[in-house]
């Protein structure tokens, strides 16, 4: 057993981390309060390979490892959650699609602008009444001459609505199994097609920097070659993103853990109160050395799953605990980072109150924690 | 054109540091970076790269045989391939065995233009680029704070100057140290990183340069350290408290040191 990274896994590490400290932790802020996506910070991310990392360089990617990706997120999540989730979302959701069950054309059409940061995508799964419960998809397509008549509705969809989206891939029924289950197809809607009506923005409490959007399909046609994959195979394949999806949110909830640990031992080390740093109380000590630990224990979980995945093994229960651990970690993190800032905590001039803001959806986005739980139950 | 930016590997700045008893800095490789003056002359040689079709840019670095790690974080910048001098027999060379061995080094690589960093963040002397220069009786333009080649045969530099600047120029091939303000230091890509570990590294001895041993190192080092103090970093600081007349008190004070 070796826990050392390799020298490639280590250089990603430490350029994200210079990249989160520099350009994006000082902006954070801002682009929380105007909730406003960052195109340039993006572009600038997309020019350094950020936004294809795992994909191999003849499509466009960086050809770096599963892991190497994780590590990435987490120190880009550091410096801000909502950055943080645009890369992951896009890369994970998105890209990751096209890579794993795309034809050479898809990929070589898709992939590569994704790849190389040109475009964004979304993956549209879930639905108003459909979330977690994927059985009840609703949104439909249906095959008349030749192409996709796409009717329904997705919503909370990342990366949808951007400037620099290209489109979405979603989940619709596409007919009815021989065992009774719906079949589902994933289906490639390029942004511009006719029917195919992107919503306002969300008003988030939370990753405010990010674009999420309601999609709504009218009578959307998509030519018949716009299966990802093949027919029916929908189901199969979004359980495998949403596993990878999981293993890669932990990452970036170790990173909001981490950037909550990191201002909870800085202000603790300056704040003064009965004549000496409240670092030197061993209450707070106390919080910390538990902040600490759990975020090393988070960071492993996810290493391992991450491994686990690159070894070619079964890793879905592992990337349910790698998802549910780290993400209920960072929720305490954010939460005791605020209780060590006392009353300033509960002010917006430190960024604690935007940790704990933003760490809620941690515990919901890509399988909430109860699913997550239910999840590894199944696998014990 | 084939440019050469030469680099240290120094401790991280940050890091805790420590003196053996021969009042020589224990390096830990941990702790090793490039050292942060070099970000930018190898941010200078690719931005000369880019400008000169078909240059090429070597990296060469004096140090440990761990100084790989260094030469590879260097190489995720960009360039083409890496040298390392490594040899027990270099330890404890001062800055000018330093410069023998680098002015012998340029001279089996081959160059137009080398470009070195105005100091290091160890030693802070300074002395490497114009020492280089000199054992190689070839021109130093030094403290760049930018550079144009015109054509393949002059090298312009402009220095800062307490008002404006000066202008240096010097036929190639030269050397040129420059400063920090003559350009923004790249961050190393995703592919960039991939890319170092399969560019070329080579290591050369002693004796690839033709140096004799007893010419370099410590036993031919003129330079001594003698001793060594921490830095107390700790400021005077006057703090003038309470609403009665604190005011009044930091604007006379700001008065009188002239800053108002």
């Amino acid at each position: 057993m070796d826990f050392t990274l390799s020298a490639e896994q280590q250089m990603i590490r430490d350029m994200c981390r210079e990249f989160a400290e520099a350009e994006i932790k000082p902006r954070a802020e801002e682009m929380d309060r105007g909730a406003a996506f960052p195109y340039d910070l993006i572009h600038k991310m997309a020019d350094l390979g950020l936004l294809g990392l795992p994909f191999p360089e003849e499509f466009g990617g960086a050809g770096a490892d599963f892991l190497s990706y994780c590590i990435a997120l987490e120190e880009i999540g550091r410096g801000d959650a909502s950055v943080g989730i645009t890369m992951e979302a896009h890369t994970s959701l998105g890209a990751t699609p096209f890579f794993l069950y795309g034809t050479e054309e898809q990929k070589h059409e898709y992939l590569v602008p994704l790849a190389r940061g040109e475009q964004l995508w979304a993956f549209g799964l879930t639905e108003p009444g459909a979330g977690s419960d994927s059985g009840g998809t609703q949104t439909h397509a249906e095959l008349r001459g030749g192409a996709w008549h796409i009717n329904g509705a997705k919503n909370f969809i990342t990366n949808a609505g951007t400037e620099m989206t290209g489109g979405v891939t979603i989940t619709a029924v596409t007919g009815m199994q021989a065992d009774g289950h719906k079949e589902i197809t994933n289906l490639i809607v390029p942004k511009g097609t006719p029917g195919y009506i992107i919503g306002n923005a969300y008003h988030k409490m939370g990753w405010r920097a990010s674009d999420t959007r309601p999609l709504s399909f009218e009578d959307c046609r998509v030519p018949e070659g716009n299966v990802l994959g093949r027919r029916g195979d929908g189901f199969r394949q979004f359980m495998h993103i949403l596993d990878l999806g999981r293993v890669a949110i932990g990452a970036l909830s170790v990173g909001l853990a981490q950037a909550a640990f990191d201002e909870a031992r800085t202000y603790a080390g300056e704040r003064q109160q009965f004549g000496k740093p409240i670092a030197t109380f061993q209450a707070i000590q106390f919080k910390l050395a538990d902040m600490a630990m759990e975020i090393e224990l988070a960071r492993l979980m996810y290493y391992k799953a991450a491994w686990l995945h690159m070894q070619g093994q079964p890793f879905t229960k592992e990337a349910s605990m790698a998802k549910l651990f780290a993400s209920e970690t960072a929720k305490r993190a954010a939460d005791q980072a605020v209780q060590i800032h006392g009353g300033y905590g509960f002010m917006d001039e430190y960024p604690v109150s935007r940790f704990w803001r933003n760490v809620k959806v941690h515990e919901i986005g890509e399988g909430t924690s109860e699913v997550q739980r239910a999840i590894i139950a199944k696998h014990l | 054109m084939n440019i050469v930016a030469c680099i240290k590997e120094t401790p991280s700045t940050t890091a805790e540091k420590s003196f053996g008893p021969d009042m020589r800095l224990e390096r830990r490789k941990e702790d090793a970076i490039p050292n942060p003056f070099d970000e930018y002359t190898i941010e200078e040689a690719l931005r000369q790269q880019e400008k000169h079709a078909g240059s090429t840019v070597t990296i060469l670095c004096m140090g440990p045989a761990t100084a790989t790690d260094t030469l590879r974080k260097a190489l995720a910048m960009g360039g083409d391939r890496a040298v390392l001098v490594s040899d027990s027999a270099l330890a404890g060379s001062d800055a000018i065995g330093t410069a023998r061995v680098l002015a012998a080094a340029l001279q089996k690589i081959g160059f137009d233009l080398a470009l070195f960093g105005s100091a290091a963040a160890d030693a802070y002397g300074g002395v490497v680029p114009s020492a280089t220069a000199e054992f190689l009786g070839l021109p130093l333009l030094s403290y760049a704070s930018k550079l144009d080649l015109s054509g393949d045969s002059t090298a312009r530099i402009q220095r800062a100057a307490e008002i404006g600047y000066n202008e240096a120029e010097a036929p190639l091939p030269a050397l040129v140290s420059v400063v920090k303000s003559i350009n923004e230091p790249r961050y190393p890509s995703m592919k960039g990183i991939m890319a170092s570990k399969k560019k070329p590294l080579d290591t050369f001895s002693l004796a690839d340069l033709g140096l004799d041993p007893s010419s370099v190192g410590g036993a031919a080092a003129r330079e001594r350290a003698i001793s060594s103090e921490k830095v107390s970093t700790q400021r005077k600081g006057e703090m003038y408290q309470g609403n009665e007349g604190a005011a009044d008190r930091v604007v006379a004070f700001l008065i009188e040191q002239k800053v108002l």
